[in-house]
């Protein structure tokens, strides 16, 4: 092995840990968060009964465990959502949006956890029997607003991926738009609706259903929150212009933007939602690939400096491929 | 659908983009109830004024394709365009005649002139 090699790969061993540094710091957050809400809990253990209410059918409480076993839970739990998003940003996270999703992942859902445990626990403070431990809707709603606001603080403490632009020619098998020199373009589609929103549907009218029925506002934050997942991930417009490629959600976020100097080649694929990206929306499929999956089948597909990939599935990709790879040879 | 327009052309700008909505129309690539673009968003990649856009889009109207609502933008009538029709009879025909006009030294604006020509008859 030269001198020179060794550098390199060491160099290429460094950009990757320090590119991962804040998915691991995230993971940090995250666990640190469910040790100090467990030490919280646990400062309360002479004021709580024992056992404890760890679980609400409507306002009456229904599942018991004792203090330590309810902690416990709670640590394990956010532990092993650290563990898989922390894994996730390591070994999927070419793209800044991976590990952006990654580091919300663990921080959110342990936010959610270190909320919820505490706030439930809270209530029962002074309690001597556990059954009369009220259901802890305001908990759950703070949960849920811990969540979102921990979530995007994480999203957005994590840097962006820098400008990087593609090395050499678009390939010359890849197809191309014919355009004049001075000849402008757009191409321009909506993508909507699929299978994910109508099980999306069901889901937001089972929670709205379930709260009523139990009569606790608090929960109804959960259909509040499914209802904008839903619009967020299910109506995209997708544009290629000589700026290169831009997909935005229906709420403005999502979105996503390719610059035309950053992609190596763009070409049609084919989608299968579950096997290559586990599920429908706005996703980090296998080898770090960021997809906007709506439905099966026909998809562009947008391979970018850095080993990043996106996919869209879009109708009629064929054409956007070809003026993205015409827009892209243009920008070098 | 992909939109174009070429500003070294003699055709004005806005009539290029009623052209391809005639065209897409046409091709079954744009169907009746289909929104098209916000008027912004194309004149922005486009690297056009939006009222080329808007004055396209007004033509479209008073062509009777696109029905233009505040808020909801322009949406494609009910009965516009051919839905889809095999333009592949035309598109030969029109490929031979190109042929034959280049073979015969006819410039650009010649062969259109006689195009236009033979639409009026």
């Amino acid at each position: 092995m030269t001198p020179r090699t060794t550098t390199r790969r060491w160099r290429a061993r460094r950009g990757t840990s320090r590119r991962h540094a804040p998915v691991l710091v995230a993971g940090g957050v995250g666990l640190a968060l469910a040790v100090v809400a467990a030490a919280v809990a646990w400062g309360w253990r002479d004021e709580l009964p024992d056992p404890v209410a760890s679980h609400w059918s409507g306002a009456r409480a229904d599942g018991f465990m004792s203090l330590e076993a309810d902690l416990a839970v709670m640590v394990g739990t956010s532990a092993a959502f650290v563990a898989l998003f922390v894994a996730i940003g390591v070994r999927a996270g070419q793209s800044a949006a991976a590990r952006k999703v990654a580091a919300a992942g663990a921080v959110g859902l342990s936010a959610l956890m270190a909320v919820l445990v505490p706030g439930s626990l809270a209530a029962q403070r002074g309690l001597a029997d556990a059954a009369d431990a009220p259901n802890p809707g305001t908990a759950t709603a703070l949960s849920f607003a811990a969540m979102v606001a921990l979530g995007a603080a994480a999203w957005f403490a994590v840097p962006g991926d820098p400008p990087s632009r593609a090395d050499g020619p678009v390939p010359a098998d890849a197809p191309r738009v014919p355009l004049g020199d001075g000849e402008r373009a757009v191409w321009l589609r909506r993508a909507a609706g699929g299978v994910g929103i109508a099980i999306g549907a069901v889901a937001v009218l089972v929670a709205v259903s379930s709260a009523l029925a139990s009569g606790t506002w608090g929960t109804l934050v959960v259909p509040l929150v499914l209802a904008l997942v839903l619009a967020a991930m299910f109506a995209f417009t997708v544009r290629v212009d000589a700026t290169g490629l831009t997909v935005r959600s229906a709420l403005g976020w999502p979105r996503s933007h390719v610059p035309a100097d950053e992609i190596e080649r763009a070409s049609v694929v084919q989608v299968r939602p579950f096997g290559d990206f586990g599920g429908w929306g706005w996703r980090i499929g296998r080898d770090g690939r960021v997809g906007v999956v709506l439905r099966a089948g026909e998809g562009l597909l947008v391979e970018r400096s850095g080993g990043r990939s996106l996919v869209v599935t879009v109708d009629d990709a064929a054409t956007a491929a070809a003026l993205l790879n015409t827009m892209a040879e243009r920008a070098r | 659908m992909l939109w174009t327009v070429d500003p070294a052309a003699e055709e004005p700008l806005y009539a290029q983009l009623v052209a391809q909505v005639h065209l897409a129309l046409a091709r079954g690539e744009l169907t009746p109830g289909e929104r098209l673009p916000a008027a912004r968003e194309l004149a922005t990649s486009l690297e056009v004024n939006v009222h080329t856009v808007l004055h396209a889009y007004q033509q479209l109207r008073d062509d009777g394709v696109l029905e233009l609502r505040r808020g909801r933008g322009a949406v494609v009538v009910q009965g516009a365009g051919t839905a889809g029709r095999d333009l592949s009879v035309v598109e030969r025909a029109l490929a031979a005649f190109v042929d034959a006009a280049r073979g015969a030294g006819l410039s650009t604006e010649a062969t259109t002139t006689l195009l236009k020509e033979a639409l009026k008859g």
